[in-house]
C-alpha cells in the first residue's frame, strides 16, 4: 500500500491526478470555508450582479440570478462526491457478491445470475438511469438508486471473469482439498485476489459516476434546483451561448478536471497493481 | 569458411542506472554443417547471442555492442540494416521454445508458410507455396500435409506445430539454423522425437546449427561441439564427447553433477556464483577459436 | 449448418432471451412506481371517469403478470401501445425519431473506429515516444468529460468563434428532401441531390464528433494496450526473426490478433453512444429520439418509455451480435469451436 502510494507520487501524471483529486475533494469538504459566497448554493437572487463575466470577486462569473459560479461549483462537487461514494458503496458489494457466486459456483446459478446481469448490461447505461429517474421522483436519493442500478453489473462482470480464472488456480484447489467451505473459498481465497482489480475500477468509476450523474441532471433528470449541480449548470448555460460562455465552460471544465484526476490515478493504479480491465 | 564466427563479443544494455553488461567478450564459431550447442542457465546470455546473430538487437537504442560477428565471412556490423534484414528468414532462420505460441493464432499454417517462402522467392503465389509447403511437411513426417496446412495452430498438437516450425525453418535452405531451447514447452518424449527429426533434416540439408539449451542431456545427443556459457563468459569449449567425459571447468562440473538421472526437463540446480566459476575458458585440445581472418 | 450460421443462431437466441428480460425489467419498473400513471397522463383536471377509462385501457387494474401478458401479446404483433404524450402509436413515434438518432450514432461509430484504431496503433508502434505520450494524454482527456461538455465546447469553438460548421439541426431549411429511409445522408443521395447531401454531411460533423470523442479515446486506449501486449507474444518475435516486413508484422501479427479483445469493448462503447446521443442531440437541437425520450420520461408516459427503452436495447443487442460475428470472423478459434458445441 505504502509502496503503491510512493510510486504514484513519483510518476508526474499520477502525481497530477493526486493533486487534482485532492483539490476536488478538499474543496468539496471545505466548501463552507473556501466559497466566497456560501449562501449562493441555495435559492439566492442578486439581480444587481447577474450574468457577470469572470471578474473579482466572481472569478468564474455569475449566473442569471446573480449567484457566484465558483461557489456553486464547490458545492456541486460536494454533492457529486457524496453521490459517487454512496453509489459505489452499494453497487460494489452487490456486484462483487453476485460475480463471485456466478463465477465460482457455475451451473444454473451462473446461467441465471449472468443472464440477469446481461439484461442490465444491454440497456445503455444512461438510458436505464434516465428511465428510472423519470419514473421515480428526481431527488438525490433516487438519483443514487438509479445510478446504482446501472452500476453493479459492471462489477459482476469483472469479478465473474476473475473468479472463473482464479478457481482453476492451485491455491483454490488446495483450499478445496482440505475441505474449506464454498463461502470460505469465495470470500477468503478468491476475493482477496480480485481486490487490486476492484480497487482500480472503483478509482476510475468515482470519476465516471460523477460523469453520469451530471449527464442525468443535464437532461433535467437529476438533482433539482436550487441545489447546485454541474450538469444542470451546463444545461442552463447552453441556452446563452456564446455570449455568456462562462455559464457552461466553467461547470464543464469542473467535470473534466474531476474525472480526469480520477482517471489519471486509476490508470496508474492499473499499471502498478497489474489489474484486469 | 565458417558459417558463423563470433569474436570478443560484448553486449550491454543502457538503462537509467548506467549500462548493464550482459556479454563479456565471448568467442565462438560454427563450421559448415556443424551442430554447435551453447549451454547455460537462463540469464547467462545465450538467448541474446542468438538475437545478435539475427540482427534483432542492433536496432535497439539501448544496446551497446562491440566485437565481431561474421556470417559467411561478412561482418554483420558493416552491413546496413537492409542487408541484415535480407539475411533473416533466407540465410538464417530460427526455431523457438514453444511452437504453438510462436505461430500466429489468427492465420492458418499455409498463410504463414507462404509468408516464409516469400522471403526467398517474393513472386511465389499461394498455389506454388502450397506445393512446396506440402513437400516440406511430408519431409518432417506429417502424414496429411494438406490438412495441416489448412489448420490453425490451435488445432494442431504441440508436436505437430514443432514439426511445422522445423519445416518452415528449413524451407528456404538457410545456411544457419538457430534453435533456441527448441521444444522445451513440449512433453519429454515428443521433444526427443522432434529433435531426432530436426537432426535428420539438418543433416540432409547440410545446415549449420546453433543450438541453445540448458538441458545437457539433449545437447549430448544433438551437438558435435559444445560451448558452456556462464554469466556472459565462455567457461569451457570442446567436442561433446570429450566435454562430457572430462569436464575441466568447475562450472561445467557443477552443471554436469546437477543433471537429473533421467534425462528430462528442469533447470539444473546449481549453487550460486562460486569464484572458481569465473576461471578462464577451458579449451579442449585442438578445439580453440580460429585465429585471424576466416 | 456452417459454424458461422450456428453461432449467429445461438447469439440471436440469447439476445432474444435477454431482450425479453429487458422488457420484463423495464415493464416492472414502470408499473411499480408510486402514483397513478393514468392521473399523471391526463393531468390534474381529468374527471374520474376519464381516469377510470384510461386505467381500463392500460389494464392497470389487472394483476402484474396479466398486464405483462397483454404487453407481450401486443408486442408480438408489433404494437407498443399509444403514447399518452403524442396520442399516436409509440411505434409510429419511434419510427419518426429513430432514424435521425441512428444516423448520428452510426456516423459516430464510424468515426470511433476510423480514428480510434489508427491512433491506438500509432501509439503502440511508437510506444514511449512523444507521439505515444500525446495520444495517451489526449485520449485520457477524451474519456474524462461527458459528451455534452464536448458538444458545448465544440459548438463554441467551431460554430460560434470559428463559424466553420452550422450551430444546430440536420440540414438547412432551404432543402426539402422526401423521406425514404429517414437517413438524410441516404435520402439526399436517393434524391440525387449532391448539394443537399453535402449540406447534411456538413451538419452532422460536429454532433457526431462530439458523440464519438469518448469512443475514439476509448478505442485508441484499448487498441494501444492490447497491441502493446500482443507485441510481447512469441509469434511477433518469430515474424521478426524471419524478417517479415515491418508493416506486415504491425498489421497482420500485432494489430489483427489484438483486435479480438478490443472489439467487444468497442461494441459496448457503441451502446454507450446510443445513450449519450440523448446528450448531444439536446445541445445541437438534433431532431432525434432524445427530445421525445426526455419528454415522455418527464411525463411518465409508460408505453412510450417502455417502447423507447426496448427499441434502444434491441439496437444494442443487434450491434453486439454483429460484433460477435466480426470477432468470429477474425478469431478462428471461436469460429471452429462452434463445431464442437
Amino acid at each position: 500500500m505504502r509502496r503503491t502510494f510512493s510510486i504514484l507520487l513519483r510518476n508526474p501524471l499520477s502525481l497530477l491526478g493526486l493533486i487534482l483529486v485532492s483539490a476536488v475533494v478538499l474543496s468539496a469538504v471545505f466548501a463552507d470555508f473556501i466559497a466566497p459566497f456560501p449562501l449562493h448554493r441555495g435559492a439566492v437572487v442578486d439581480f444587481a450582479n447577474f450574468n457577470k463575466p469572470p471578474e473579482w470577486p466572481y472569478i468564474f462569473g455569475t449566473d442569471l440570478v446573480g449567484r457566484d459560479l465558483f461557489s456553486r461549483i464547490l458545492y456541486a462537487y460536494r454533492i457529486s462526491l457524496i453521490l459517487g461514494v454512496v453509489v459505489l458503496a452499494i453497487a460494489v458489494p452487490i456486484g462483487v457478491a453476485i460475480g463471485l457466486f456466478a463465477g465460482y459456483l457455475g451451473g444454473w446459478t451462473e446461467y441465471v445470475l449472468m443472464r440477469i446481469t446481461d439484461v442490465f448490461l444491454s440497456i445503455p447505461p444512461l438510458v436505464l438511469a434516465m428511465s428510472m429517474m423519470g419514473l421515480l421522483e428526481p431527488t438525490l436519493t433516487n438519483g443514487m438508486i438509479a445510478v446504482t442500478a446501472m452500476w453493479w453489473p459492471w462489477y459482476t462482470r469483472l469479478v465473474y471473469n476473475l473468479a472463473r480464472s482464479e478457481k482453476e488456480e492451485g491455491y483454490v484447489l488446495a483450499a478445496e482439498v482440505i475441505g474449506a467451505s464454498k463461502l470460505h473459498v469465495m470470500f477468503r481465497e478468491i476475493l482477496p485476489n480480485c481486490v487490486p482489480s476492484i480497487l482500480t475500477k472503483m478509482t476510475l468509476d468515482l470519476g465516471f459516476v460523477i460523469l453520469i450523474a451530471s449527464s442525468l441532471s443535464f437532461l433535467g433528470l437529476g438533482v433539482q434546483p436550487p441545489t447546485p449541480d454541474l450538469g444542470s449548470m451546463v444545461a442552463d448555460g447552453a441556452k446563452y451561448l456564446p455570449d455568456s460562455w462562462w455559464l457552461t465552460v466553467f461547470p464543464g471544465l469542473a467535470i473534466l478536471v474531476a474525472v480526469f484526476g480520477f482517471n489519471l490515478i486509476g490508470d496508474a493504479l492499473r499499471e502498478i497493481l497489474g489489474a484486469e480491465q | 569458411m565458417n558459417t558463423l564466427r563470433i569474436r570478443d563479443l560484448t553486449l550491454g544494455f543502457k538503462g537509467w542506472s548506467g549500462t548493464v553488461e550482459v556479454l563479456h567478450g565471448i568467442s565462438l564459431h560454427i563450421g559448415r554443417g556443424e551442430r554447435v550447442a551453447l549451454v547455460g542457465e537462463s540469464g547467462s546470455g545465450k538467448s541474446v547471442t542468438a538475437r545478435i546473430v539475427l540482427g534483432l538487437l542492433q536496432s535497439l537504442r539501448s544496446t551497446r555492442l562491440s566485437g565481431l560477428v561474421e556470417f559467411e565471412g561478412r561482418d554483420l556490423s558493416k552491413l546496413s540494416e537492409r542487408e541484415r534484414h535480407a539475411l533473416r528468414g533466407t540465410k538464417m532462420s530460427m526455431i523457438f521454445q514453444d511452437p504453438t505460441s510462436s505461430l500466429n493464432p489468427v492465420y492458418p499454417i499455409l498463410t504463414q508458410f507462404h509468408e516464409v517462402l516469400r522471403r526467398a522467392d517474393p513472386a511465389i503465389n499461394l498455389t506454388g507455396a502450397r506445393a512446396r509447403a506440402e513437400k516440406a511437411l511430408a519431409d518432417v513426417s506429417i502424414t496429411d500435409p494438406s490438412r495441416a496446412l489448412d489448420s490453425y495452430p490451435f488445432q494442431l498438437s504441440g508436436g505437430m506445430n514443432q514439426r511445422v516450425m522445423i519445416a518452415m525453418a528449413l524451407a528456404n535452405d538457410p545456411s544457419l539454423l538457430i534453435a533456441d531451447e527448441p521444444g522445451t514447452a513440449l512433453d519429454v518424449t515428443v521433444q526427443a522425437q522432434t529433435l531426432r527429426l530436426m537432426r535428420e533434416q539438418v543433416e540432409r540439408h547440410g545446415t549449420s546449427v546453433l543450438f541453445i539449451s540448458h538441458n545437457l542431456g539433449v545437447v549430448r545427443e544433438f551437438a558435435d561441439r559444445v560451448y558452456v556459457i556462464y554469466k556472459g563468459r565462455i567457461a569451457e569449449q570442446g567436442p561433446t564427447a570429450a566435454l562430457f567425459e572430462d569436464p575441466r571447468h568447475p562450472y561445467t562440473r557443477a552443471l554436469l553433477d546437477a543433471v537429473p538421472r533421467i534425462t528430462g526437463d528442469g533447470i539444473p540446480e546449481i549453487e550460486d556464483a562460486s569464484d572458481a566459476y569465473f576461471a578462464p575458458t577451458e579449451v579442449h585440445e585442438g578445439y580453440g577459436e580460429p585465429e585471424g581472418a576466416a | 449448418m456452417p459454424p458461422v450460421l450456428r453461432l449467429l443462431a445461438k447469439r440471436l437466441g440469447t439476445s432474444l432471451i435477454v431482450l425479453i428480460g429487458v422488457s420484463l425489467l423495464i415493464f416492472a419498473i414502470a408499473r411499480v412506481i408510486p402514483g397513478d400513471p393514468a392521473r399523471i397522463a391526463l393531468g390534474p383536471n381529468a374527471t374520474a371517469e376519464a381516469i377510470a377509462a384510461l386505467r381500463e385501457r392500460l389494464h392497470l387494474d389487472d394483476p402484474f403478470v396479466l398486464q405483462y401478458g397483454y404487453f407481450l401479446a401486443d408486442l408480438a404483433r408489433g404494437d407498443l401501445g399509444i403514447s399518452l404524450y403524442t396520442n399516436r402509436p409509440v411505434t409510429r413515434d419511434i419510427a419518426d425519431y429513430l432514424p435521425a438518432t441512428l444516423e448520428l450514432v452510426i456516423v459516430s461509430g464510424i468515426m470511433m473506429v476510423a480514428l480510434g484504431l489508427p491512433l491506438g496503433v500509432l501509439s503502440a508502434r511508437y510506444r514511449g515516444s512523444w507521439i505515444d505520450h500525446v495520444v495517451r494524454m489526449v485520449t485520457l482527456l477524451g474519456v474524462s468529460a461527458p459528451s455534452f461538455v464536448w458538444a458545448v465546447i465544440l459548438m463554441l469553438v467551431f460554430a460560434f468563434y470559428l463559424p466553420l460548421f452550422p450551430i444546430a439541426g440536420r440540414i438547412s431549411d432551404s432543402y426539402t428532401i422526401s423521406s425514404v429511409t429517414g437517413f438524410l445522408l441516404v435520402d439526399t443521395l436517393i434524391a440525387g441531390d449532391v448539394k443537399a447531401f453535402g449540406n447534411a454531411a456538413w451538419h452532422i460533423v460536429l454532433p457526431a464528433f462530439a458523440l464519438a470523442l469518448s469512443g475514439i479515446a476509448q478505442a485508441a486506449r484499448l487498441t494501444r494496450s492490447n497491441m502493446v501486449e500482443t507485441y510481447e507474444r512469441p509469434y511477433i518475435e518469430m515474424a521478426k526473426s524471419y524478417g517479415f516486413p515491418e508493416k506486415r508484422i504491425a498489421w497482420r501479427y500485432a494489430f489483427k490478433p489484438s483486435l479480438i479483445p478490443s472489439m467487444t469493448i468497442i461494441g459496448l462503447d457503441f451502446a454507450a453512444m446510443l445513450g449519450n446521443a440523448f446528450l448531444v442531440e439536446a445541445v445541437f437541437a438534433w431532431p432525434g429520439l432524445s427530445r421525445y425520450g426526455v419528454a415522455v420520461i418527464l411525463r411518465k408516459d409508460l408505453n412510450a418509455i417502455v417502447g423507447t427503452v426496448l427499441i434502444i436495447s434491441a439496437m444494442f443487442l443487434i450491434v453486439n451480435v454483429i460484433v460477435d460475428l466480426l470477432i468470429a470472423f477474425i478469431n478462428p478459434r471461436i469460429r471452429y469451436s462452434q463445431r464442437a458445441s
